[in-house]
């Protein structure tokens, strides 16, 4: 757990007014690690920079926590076919808008990412795709991105050092399932954002069956971190095993909801009552859903001692996804949740996967009928065996994000559920 | 060679291979909807899970790791894999439902969810009685459902196109109609729209789907969602006899069904060829069945003043023909055979004449250039062009035929409508005795004097040689007035008959044509001249002359049932073109 916090400074998005213009941000350091790598590419070689990343451990803050350089080593050698990063700015699951923060207030840190990145790649092309909703946040990185080709830090001979690389912002038009990595490169292609059957994985047959990687927009933001100051230093900040700062993202009903840059590992306790002010009104906890919403809630009583790192969560009962912290109340109406966030998941299965499509559908209209009193206690344990059903399945991972808040926050609010059930005929008779 | 192990069994395989196909290709079965043989693999209906693992092999020795009873140690993969997109690697294990309850319940899992948004209306379902979802839920389904909230609604009735109906309520999104527009007609005019279960397939707006291959949606449309706009509604699959035929509106012979009741056609469906078709067929091949049934000529016809055609009995045309015949010299007879009729027609159709003096019988290829593509439409209009040239008729233009028509007394037309297709006018035999083989009224009758009624491809048995010089059989799909299918063989050995069902009306005599096969006619003709001319059967043509023709030796009807037709050595270059 993070003891120190109140004196960290914020790495990711620091406090310098103005910083997402570039002259401040090169005031600032700005674009030193990418002159420190290309300047000396024999010390800094395309797997010296990856191993280095490797070494820091950065956990992709997409939500699937996966070591950011680990990833990068799986693209194949170089051959004659072009090479993408995907950067993945869709940002869609509710209770998760911290990337939206990097756009508005420290673009360049991530372009920076983005091209130490595809330089370790070998990548010549950068794709970011970021959701149609967030398009104001879209023209201010498309305004960084122009800054960034005048000063030469984009484009053909990045900096004189005989390097390539574009790197193109586009949007979507509103889907969650987009956000999936596979799905976007389909709506990167322009096509129906479906995801895509694995293997091939997106390393081997990426965009137009190219190599390609994704990768979050907040775990690019880190890698200039990394390059500066090393994986060593890197490692030291944050809980063993989950490193670095985060973008921990507090909704719901606190005082002072917002993206707060704290190390990982901070104490569930200290970001809802101290970073975020407390709970709304005085009122007591109730739970929390730590990730975004396809992460299991967790009661108020599962969060003592609870930090905020994929050990401590897992053991808990749950997961760090995105750190999109949902703070709940004491009056909060359980079931009224489950039926919005199973609402959510319906309206954005892509519909492709039969248990996914009808499934997703199936626990909101059950949820909904629960949610009008007129449900039985037979249909919480069909909403059980509906996400039985759904989870391990299919194509990519939304029925299983649709699946888990179902399970959990019935089992964990078991009470709450039945007592909106009607009676069942035979407890009557 | 490397091994696999499917439920308990070893079997080596070869090469990149999923686990669904080649369970297929054994014989045994899983249940699945998306997958089709010849396009790409979406795994998204997700009904052909199975459970699978993989041996341990020890790093060093490249043995299998034992456990401590002496068994392979097993690991299984975390979760269930869809069989259709499960490469098959060395070693590999397993279960379908037929020996992992993981993989029966996964499979039942999905079926339930297939159904709970499914509108259940079978009995008004053109699919049912062929519905893989129908067939799948009996056989693997849960029964009865759990399912008590509201189903979603969908449009019903959409007329995507021309020939195809939707009713998007019925859809699985197993999207198989958009990846054939997409990758086997090209046409892409079909894309799933909407989202989650309000998803259903359609077209881009103001777009209409008017792909040349549109039917072939309806064939693979694992449910009743697709149409076929004409078929909707007529017939219940059960009702049908199918019998193998080959399709005679162009020139690539695409395999099919004939599917009758009561002796009508009343759908056209390919038949898998993958020389020729794979599963595929024009929607204008699928038309055809209206020829089979409309606008037959049935009996013997004379023509009376002006247009008007009088029918008469087979003796009096008999008699009617053979007069003619006597009154004239051989060399004022013209012999016009068909790129429209089958090889066993033309050729004793040809050797009639010839026995009776007449010189070799002319035809002309009926090409319509540009017309094709470079899938199954074909520029040739005609199923048997190489046919006639297999047989060494006399290849001419519409020029030729029109100063040959204009030299002869007599013109006989075997099966073919030159003056609608204006390879000759009605005024050019205006002036000359004409006399058609014919299978349907035409603008040809019409300009005839004799009309005698023959069968088409779908009441006899006999051969066509494709484009490709491919040479492949019918067989007869519905009787004809004379038909004995008791002692027909070949309606038994064609049809996968229903016959003695309740719905095998075959008693019906209104939709029986008064015809016989052109050879049948022309026996009676000889015996009325006195000509040693018999067949009894088109099998014995066809001997006489894979006697006779050296690329036709060794062919026999035999063959071209086992091999799906049979590949002549004919130059390529000389059947394509014109
Ligand atoms: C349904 C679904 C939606 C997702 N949405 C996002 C998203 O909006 N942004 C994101 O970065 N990752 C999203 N992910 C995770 C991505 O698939 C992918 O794991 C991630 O972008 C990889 O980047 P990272 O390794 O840097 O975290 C989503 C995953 C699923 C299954
Ligand atoms: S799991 Fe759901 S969202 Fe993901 S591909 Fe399948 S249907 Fe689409
Ligand atoms: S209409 Fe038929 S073929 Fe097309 S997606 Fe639906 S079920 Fe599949
Ligand atoms: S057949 Fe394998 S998922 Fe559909």
């Amino acid at each position: 757990m993070i003891e120190d916090w109140k004196s960290y400074e914020p790495l990711l998005i620091p406090d310098i007014p103005n910083l997402h213009k570039i002259d401040v941000y090169e005031e600032n350091d700005g674009y030193s690690a990418l002159r420190t790598v290309l300047n000396d590419q024999e010390k800094w070689s395309r797997t010296d920079v990856t191993n280095e990343v490797k070494a820091a451990n950065i956990r992709g803050r997409g939500g699937a926590g996966f070591n950011a350089g680990l990833k990068w080593s799986f693209m194949p050698e170089p051959d004659d076919r072009p090479r993408y990063l995907a950067c993945n700015g869709d940002e869609s699951e509710p209770g998760t808008f911290k990337d939206r923060n990097i756009f508005e207030f420290n673009p360049h840190i991530f372009i920076e990412g983005a091209l130490i990145a595809a330089y370790a790649m070998s990548v010549d092309t950068i794709y970011v795709y970021i959701r149609g909703e967030y398009i104001d946040w879209v023209h201010i990185l498309e305004q960084a991105v122009e800054e960034a080709y005048d000063r030469g830090y984009l484009g053909k001979d990045i900096l004189g050092k005989g390097i390539d690389i574009d790197l193109h912002v586009t949007y979507g038009a509103g889907a969650y399932i987009c956000g999936e990595e596979t799905g976007m490169l389909e709506s990167l292609e322009g096509k129906r954002g479906y995801p895509r059957v694995k293997p091939p994985f997106p390393a081997q047959k990426g965009l137009w069956g190219n190599p390609t990687t994704i990768n979050n927009i907040e775990t690019l933001a880190n890698v200039p971190l990394v390059i500066n100051n090393g994986a060593e230093w890197y490692q030291s900040i944050g809980a063993e095993g989950h490193n670095g700062p985060v973008l921990y993202g507090i909704s719901g009903h606190v005082n002072k909801p917002g993206v707060y840059e704290y190390p990982a590992g901070m104490s569930v306790e200290d970001l809802i009552y101290e970073v975020a002010g407390g709970i709304r009104g005085g009122k007591k906890l109730k739970a929390l859903i730590p990730g975004g919403t396809s992460t299991p809630v967790l009661r108020a009583d599962q969060l003592e001692g609870v930090s905020m790192d994929s050990n401590s969560l897992r053991d808990a009962g749950s997961m760090m996804g995105t750190a999109g912290m949902v703070v709940m109340d004491e009056d909060t109406d359980m079931v009224d949740l489950l039926w919005r966030i199973s609402h959510f998941f319906h309206h954005e299965s892509c519909g492709q996967c039969t248990p996914c499509r009808e499934g997703t559908g199936w626990l909101e209209k059950v949820l909904l009928k629960i949610k009008n009193g007129e449900g039985e206690i037979k249909d919480l344990d069909l909403l059980l065996d509906v996400t039985t059903q759904m989870e391990g399945r299919t194509i990519c991972a939304l029925a299983d994000a649709a699946a888990w808040p179902v399970r959990h926050t019935i089992n964990r609010f078991r009470d709450e559920f039945e007592a909106r059930c009607k009676k069942s005929v035979h407890a009557v008779a | 060679m490397p091994e696999v192990f499917i439920d308990n069994e070893r079997y080596e395989f070869e090469g990149d291979q999923m686990a669904l196909q080649f369970i297929l290709d054994l014989g045994m079965e899983v249940p699945f909807f998306c997958y089709h043989p010849s396009m790409s693999i979406p795994a998204n209906c997700r009904q052909c899970m199975v459970k699978a693992g993989q041996y341990i092999k020890d790093q060093e020795t490249g043995e299998y790791e034992l456990d401590d009873d002496g068994n392979r140690k097993i690991r299984w993969f975390p979760k269930m894999q869809t069989s259709c997109a499960l490469k098959l690697s060395d070693g590999m294990v397993i279960q379908t439902q037929e020996t992992s309850e993981e993989a029966e319940r996964a499979q039942k899992d999905t079926l339930e969810f297939l159904l709970i948004n499914h509108p259940l209306d079978c009995p008004i379902c053109d699919q049912a009685g062929e519905c893989p979802l129908q067939i799948q839920t009996y056989k693997y389904g849960p029964e009865g459902s759990r399912f008590e909230v509201k189903k979603v609604h969908k449009p019903k009735r959409v007329q995507l196109g021309p020939r195809v109906t939707l009713d998007a309520e019925r859809c699985i999104n197993c999207t198989r109609c958009v990846r054939f527009a997409d990758e086997i007609s090209g046409s892409k005019q079909l894309t799933i729209v909407s989202r989650g279960d309000k998803n259903y397939p359609m077209t881009a707006p103001s777009e209409t789907f008017d792909d040349p291959y549109s039917l072939n949606t309806v064939d693979i449309c694992p449910v009743g969602a697709l149409t076929s706009t004409d078929f909707r509604f007529k017939a219940r699959v059960w009702e049908m006899n199918q019998t193998p035929s080959i399709d005679i509106t162009n020139g690539k012979g695409c395999n099919i069904d004939l599917w009758t009741r009561d002796n009508e056609v009343l759908r056209i469906t390919p038949r898998h060829n993958s020389e020729v078709n794979d599963y595929w067929m024009p929607d204008e091949g699928r038309k055809a069945f209206e020829q089979f049934n409309n606008n037959r000529v049935s009996r013997p016809s004379v023509k009376l003043d002006g247009d008007n055609h009088s029918n008469t009995s087979w003796n009096n045309a008999i008699e009617t023909f053979a007069e003619a015949l006597e009154a004239h010299a051989p060399q004022e007879l013209l012999l016009i055979g068909s790129p429209h009729a089958s090889v066993e027609e033309n050729y004793a159709f040809n050797k009639f004449f010839n026995l009776l003096g007449a010189s070799t019988a002319k035809f002309i290829p009926h090409l319509i250039s540009g017309y094709g593509d470079d899938f199954l439409i074909t520029d040739d209009q005609a199923p048997n062009t190489n046919g006639c040239r297999l047989i060494s008729l006399e290849e001419t233009d519409s020029a030729g035929i029109k100063t040959a028509v204009a030299e002869a007394e007599v013109v006989i037309i075997l099966a073919d409508d030159l003056v609608g297709r204006e390879a000759l006018s009605a005024d050019d035999l205006s002036a000359k005795y004409t006399v058609s083989l014919a299978t349907n009224k035409t603008l040809t009758t019409r300009a005839s004097d004799l009309v005698i009624p023959i069968t088409c491809v779908a009441e006899h048995a006999a051969s066509y040689v494709n484009v490709d010089g491919r040479i492949q059989r019918s067989f007869p799909a519905k009787e004809t007035k004379y038909t004995n299918r008791r002692l027909n063989l070949e309606m038994s050995e064609g049809r996968l008959d229903r016959y003695g069902t309740n719905f095998d009306n075959w008693v019906k005599e209104e939709h029986k044509i008064d015809c016989l096969p052109a050879w049948e006619f022309l026996n009676h003709l000889a015996d009325r001249l006195g000509l040693e001319f018999q067949y009894d059967h088109s099998r014995t043509i066809f001997a006489e002359l894979s006697d006779q023709i050296e690329s036709l030796r060794g062919v026999t009807y035999e063959r071209m049932d086992d091999e799906q037709g049979v590949q002549l050595p004919i130059e390529q270059n000389e059947v394509t073109q014109a």
